[in-house]
This record gives structure tokens, sequence and C-alpha cells, in this order.
């Protein structure tokens, strides 16, 4: 936490209206907060919302950001993690439909293999949204976007055990969900 | 590091100990390294999992939604619309003076001056200009 935030430089320039800063806020954000959102929402067009929201609060709070207090990255994702709270609580708990988890592929069609991956990406989509929320939300912000156990923790309010439980149970589920697809074969190995 | 712990670890983070907690890394690879049956068993099944959720494909970037962010930023002020705030009320403030002082400058030129006698209001008109010329010379001479 106390290292030096690669953002701080970034948002000292974004303050001053260069344009350069502000394209490569977005370049190095926006990806991550799309694939946050979407794995979080399951739905593309509610996370580009998300993303748009954030950067606009990015641009507002850019002048004042004070570093050391957290790390911009961190702070960011706690500003997408709301929004999409925000957003589960209006759709209260709408399962995702097909074409929803159908939205968050790639799905470049023509070759064998394409067609293979996004078959598969679609399974795991299905796997991943039929998680619990606080369970998606752990495996996306530790795996996915890559947090630390710490700043993962931290984000959703809870211990690093907690943390770390609720990752077991979302592996474990994730697993037998997608050893029951047929095609994927699952290593001997139990789930513990 | 006991291959209990290591087997709840793996399950939690996955196979790439690069993502287990710091503290624990080294342990764990030291029972890795060890050979031990039960820890390799535990990293092959988490890579199995790791391998499917990096299966996830999400959607290319929107270069329209790229372009919309770029442009919800604050732009940088151009010298005239940094001083837009009180230039235009300058500017209201200006002309209105200008005005002011035009209409006076007119109204004075269309109404004729009362009739007063030359004793009360001298005027280099009243002589011609070879009469001035000379009485200045004729005054500088003099000093």
């Amino acid at each position: 936490m106390k290292d030096t935030d690669p953002d701080v430089e970034l948002l000292a320039r974004i303050s001053n209206n260069e344009p350069a800063a502000v394209n490569e806020m977005v370049t190095r954000k926006l990806p991550r907060l799309l694939a946050l959102a979407s794995r979080i929402l399951g739905d593309a067009d509610e996370a580009k919302d998300v993303a748009q929201e954030s950067f606009l609060r990015i641009w507002r709070h850019a002048a004042s950001w004070r570093s050391g207090e957290a790390r911009f990255d961190t702070w960011l994702h706690r500003v997408a993690l709301n929004l999409c709270h925000d957003r589960l609580r209006r759709r209260k708990e709408r399962p995702l439909s097909d074409d929803d988890t159908a939205a968050l592929v790639d799905t470049t069609p023509s070759l064998d293999e394409q067609l293979e991956a996004a078959d598969r990406s679609a399974r795991m989509a299905a796997a991943l949204a039929a998680l619990p929320e606080r369970q998606r939300e752990a495996i996306v912000l530790q795996y996915y976007q890559e947090l630390s156990n710490i700043d993962a923790a931290a984000l959703m309010n809870i211990s690093v055990e907690a943390l770390e439980s609720l990752l077991s149970r979302a592996r474990r589920q994730l697993r037998s969900q997608l050893a029951d697809t047929p095609g994927l074969a699952r290593p001997g190995r139990g789930t513990s | 590091m006991t291959p209990e712990r290591f087997a709840y670890l793996a399950d939690a983070y996955g196979a790439n100990l690069e993502r287990w907690p710091l503290a624990e890394q080294g342990a764990a690879q030291a029972l890795l390294n060890s050979g031990n049956a039960s820890a390799r068993e535990a990293v092959h099944a988490a890579g199995w999992l790791d391998a499917q959720l990096d299966s996830h494909q999400l959607a290319f970037l929107d270069p329209a939604l790229t372009r919309k962010i770029r442009q919800s930023a604050p732009r940088r002020a151009s010298f005239w619309s940094r001083y837009a705030g009180w230039l235009s009320p300058a500017g209201l403030v200006g002309v209105g003076i200008a005005g002011i002082v035009t209409g006076m400058l007119v109204a004075s030129m269309s109404v004729p001056l009362p009739m007063v006698s030359a004793e009360v209001l001298p005027s280099v008109f009243d002589q011609g200009d070879a009469q001035v010329i000379f009485s200045v010379n004729a005054e500088d001479t003099e000093q």
C-alpha cells in the first residue's frame, strides 16, 4: 500500500486537462473496469454504463486526489463495485438470461476453434453467473482483476480468511458445475 | 507447510503460486519442490479450473465507448473560454459606455448652438488662417 502508486502522476496530468493523460487513463483502466463490471453484472451494456460512470468519477476526483490514503486502482474498483451493487439491487437479483450471457462473449464466428472457444467461454460465463453474488465478487476481484487478497478483502469489507472461504466455495462450485458439462473432463482429484 | 494447508490455498487462489499470499509462497514452493504427491495433485486440479476461468472471453472494446469516455473528460480551456466568465460582462459594459458616449456626441452635433456673440465665444474661425499664423509668429519673434 505504501509503494508508489503508478496512477498518481497520471491523475495530476489529468487535473491539468492534458488530453494525452486522459487517453492513457482510458487505455489503462477501461478494459479492467469493463471486465470487472461485465463479470459481476453479467451484462455487457450495463457494464459499459458502469465504466462510463466510473470515468466521470475519475475526472471529478483527479484534481483533488491525495496519494497515500488508498491506491487509486483500489479506489476505482470500489467505485465500480458500488455502481455494480446499485444495479444488482435495482435488478433484484434477476437471473441471467441466455441473451445476457451471450452478450459477454466474443462471438467472432467462422473457424471451428473460435466457435469452440466461444462455446467454452459461454459455459464459463454461465457458471460464473450462477455463483452466489459474494462468491462471484471474490473470484472476479482476486482471479480476474488480480487484486491482492488484502485489497480484495478490503473492498468486500471482509477478512482475508473470509475471502479465502468465499474463494474456496466459489471454485468448488465452479468445478462441479463445469465438470458436469459434456466435453469438459475434470482431473481426478475430488473437492476438498 | 502441511499438504492440507497447501490444498486449502490451492482451492482458494488457484495453481499459480505467485497469486498466493506472499508470506506463504516460499513454503508452498518448497513443498512442491519436495515432490509431495498431494501438493502436485492440488496444483493439477486448481490448474484445470484456472484454464476454465481463463476461457471466459469478454467482448472486444467498443471504439464508440472509448471515444465517448474520452470526450466526457474535462478539456483544456482556451484563452478566450478561460476569460469568458469576466470578459463578457466587461464587454457588455464597454459597449454600453461606448454607446452612451456616441449618443452624447451625436446629440451635441445635431443640436444647434445658441446664438452667442463673438465676444462671449471667441473662435479661431472668426479670423482667417493667415492671421492666426502671423499672430503666432509675431508672438514668437517677440519672445
